[in-house]
């Protein structure tokens, strides 16, 4: 008997031509990295290793790596006003990187030019929404792109272990008002990013339109300005914050508090089982506690 | 609110420095301007002046034009005319524009492969997709595969991008004697601009006709031989749902050798036709305007 099952209505699987197997990293640029490292380290975050050749820093906790990207020219391309640090990358873990790239910019992605050094690593790279990138990373499995750019900080524990268990759990893109269909057909086209049903919510921020990466790792959600809103809130497009995945959200935020992190509580939004919500810092910097 | 804030002019129809033709739209009423490459790329001060000229005249850009023979390409040529759609890209980005137009290929070298058409239309709304822009493809009345708006919405449905829609043209749907029934099919969030204007003989049986008319003898809505069509035309989009802006695409050699204001007046007396005469419109005219009437 053959118990080999035919697909007899020829169902596609769910693509992911990119290979995406998560984020690899997320980079903020700032001109004020001391500030935006002290934040990072409350958050858990331990410098790691530094550039061999600009002023960038590895911080790094569990799973998850966080570059701060010092280096004028960055900074000013990516429009931090007075030092306000903006997240302008996030690398993807993918299959092939060359591949990757290529079919980006087949479908018609703006390529961005490498300024690697000498023997550092050519990291291809995309233009995003705003002024920010995303990054393509293959070679996350056999060793660590970070031993080729990076010089570990001597006697720091290069992986020290992830407060309460934290990790990537998506990241919030502010759009454009009416933006949420190109933005959705923008994932969807470049990434096999998959739409999440509105009923379906993560977290104590629910608002806009959810996706899901094709690996299932992690979510980006995607937030127009309210409707009510007067004309005031016509910023640019930008990756906003990160959301970080914990199995415990009152444990975590029992932890981060004892480093000083205060979290938003007012009448509509206050931690609670679901998520929570740090307290913007430097002006723009706030994280997301979801449950997982 | 301004009566005439649906309606707007072509840089193209008037001669003259891009400030004088923008102070002579805006001295007859008109708050939006269709921008033309050429109009930024020819400023004695080069594009940063003319962008700032545009910001300065508080006149809307209606969109940008014009991309040509972009789709159906293949190897070095689809390669250079990415390159040249992405300079387009930034010229409209940095006028604030958020409509590109982009007309149908006339190319000989190009495929007539409708799907190969509609995914290098995608491939040009994703590149327009950071920046904000919606890209409308437009039916030239002499493209070599799409030559009427049927075809050009049939492409813009296969490649189903919401930021790629259609650009319509009166002249080249009255050139092309092109049924408006087919109106009745288009989706009016689709329609993403309409330009309009009309010329003085009923025949362009051929593509070379066509092309001489329309580069150097339009006319504004109401001043051709075609305004009852023009009229049936503005009435169809209305009755779909179409909201969107129209704009006076009118290439014509006697007004490049007139003032701007003149030019500029006929543009508004056409504007008032189609809002009074056309389409009805039942708010009164503001006195300031009445007075000029």
């Amino acid at each position: 008997m053959n118990l080999r099952q035919v697909n007899r209505e020829d169902v596609p699987e769910m693509p992911n031509r990119l290979g995406i197997a998560g984020i690899e990293f997320i980079e903020f640029a700032t001109s004020r990295p001391q500030a935006l490292g002290q934040v990072l380290e409350n958050m858990g975050f331990r410098p790691v290793a530094r550039h061999r050749s600009r002023e960038v820093t590895l911080y790094r906790q569990g799973d998850m790596n966080l570059v701060v990207n010092a280096n004028p020219d960055d900074a000013r391309v990516s429009g931090t006003i007075d030092g306000q640090p903006a997240i302008s990358a996030v690398a993807f873990r993918v299959q092939d990187a060359l591949k990757a790239h290529t079919r980006c910019l087949e479908l018609g992605a703006w390529g961005v030019p490498s300024h690697a050094q000498a023997m550092e690593l050519h990291i291809p790279a995309i233009h995003g929404p705003g002024r920010s990138r995303f990054y393509f990373v293959d070679r996350w499995q056999e060793f660590s792109i970070y031993d080729i750019d990076f010089k570990p900080i001597p006697t720091v524990d290069q992986h020290p272990p992830a407060l309460s268990g934290m990790n990537y759990f998506g990241v919030v893109q502010y759009i454009g008002a009416g933006r949420s269909a190109d933005w959705l057909t923008y994932y969807e086209h470049m990434f096999d990013f998959v739409s999440i049903p509105d009923e379906e919510r993560f977290g104590i921020l629910p608002k806009g339109k959810l996706m899901k990466s094709p690996c299932g790792s992690f979510l980006w959600q995607l937030i127009e300005p309210d409707p009510w809103m007067e004309s005031g809130d016509d910023g640019p497009e930008c990756l906003q914050r990160i959301g970080f995945g914990v199995s415990d959200v009152g444990e975590a935020v029992k932890a981060l508090k004892t480093h000083g992190v205060e979290f938003v509580e007012s009448t509509q939004l206050h931690p609670e089982d679901r998520g929570a919500l740090t307290r913007s810092v430097l002006g723009s910097v706030a994280f997301e506690l979801v449950h997982k | 609110m301004n009566l005439l804030d649906g309606y707007g002019m072509d840089t193209i129809t008037m001669a003259g420095s891009l400030e004088a033709k923008l102070a002579a739209m805006k001295r007859v009423g008109f708050s939006q301007v269709m921008l033309m490459a050429r109009d930024l790329v020819t400023h004695p001060g080069g594009v940063p002046a003319a962008v700032q000229a545009v910001q300065d005249s508080g006149l809307r850009p209606t969109g940008f034009q014009v991309l040509r023979d972009f789709e159906g390409l293949s190897g070095h040529l689809h390669g250079y005319k990415v390159d040249i759609a992405k300079s387009m890209l930034e010229m409209c980005a940095a006028t604030g524009s958020k409509v590109l137009l982009a007309c149908s290929s006339t190319s000989r070298h190009a495929t007539q492969d409708l799907d190969l058409i509609a995914a290098d239309l995608k491939k040009l709304a994703m590149l327009a997709l950071p920046l904000g822009i919606k890209v409308a493809y437009e039916a030239l009345s002499w493209g070599r595969t799409v030559n009427e708006f049927p075809v050009s919405w049939d492409v813009v449905c296969r490649a189903d991008c919401p930021n790629l829609g259609i650009g319509l043209d009166s002249f080249h749907i009255f050139a092309a004697k092109s049924s408006l029934d087919a109106i009745e099919e288009l989706d009016p969030e689709k329609i993403f601009l309409v330009q309009l204007s009309d010329f003085m003989w009923q025949e362009t049986p051929t593509f070379e006709e066509r092309m001489t008319t329309a580069r150097t003898f339009r006319v504004f809505p109401g001043e051709g031989v075609h305004s009852e069509q023009l009229a049936d035309l503005v009435m169809r989009l209305d009755r779909i749902g179409y909201r969107g802006d129209y704009s006076f695409e009118v290439f014509n050699d006697d007004y490049q050798q007139l003032p701007l204001d003149t030019v500029a007046e006929r543009a508004r007396r056409s504007a008032f036709w189609l809002h009074e005469n056309v389409l009805h419109r039942s708010a009164p005219l503001p006195a300031w305007a009445r007075q000029r009437s």
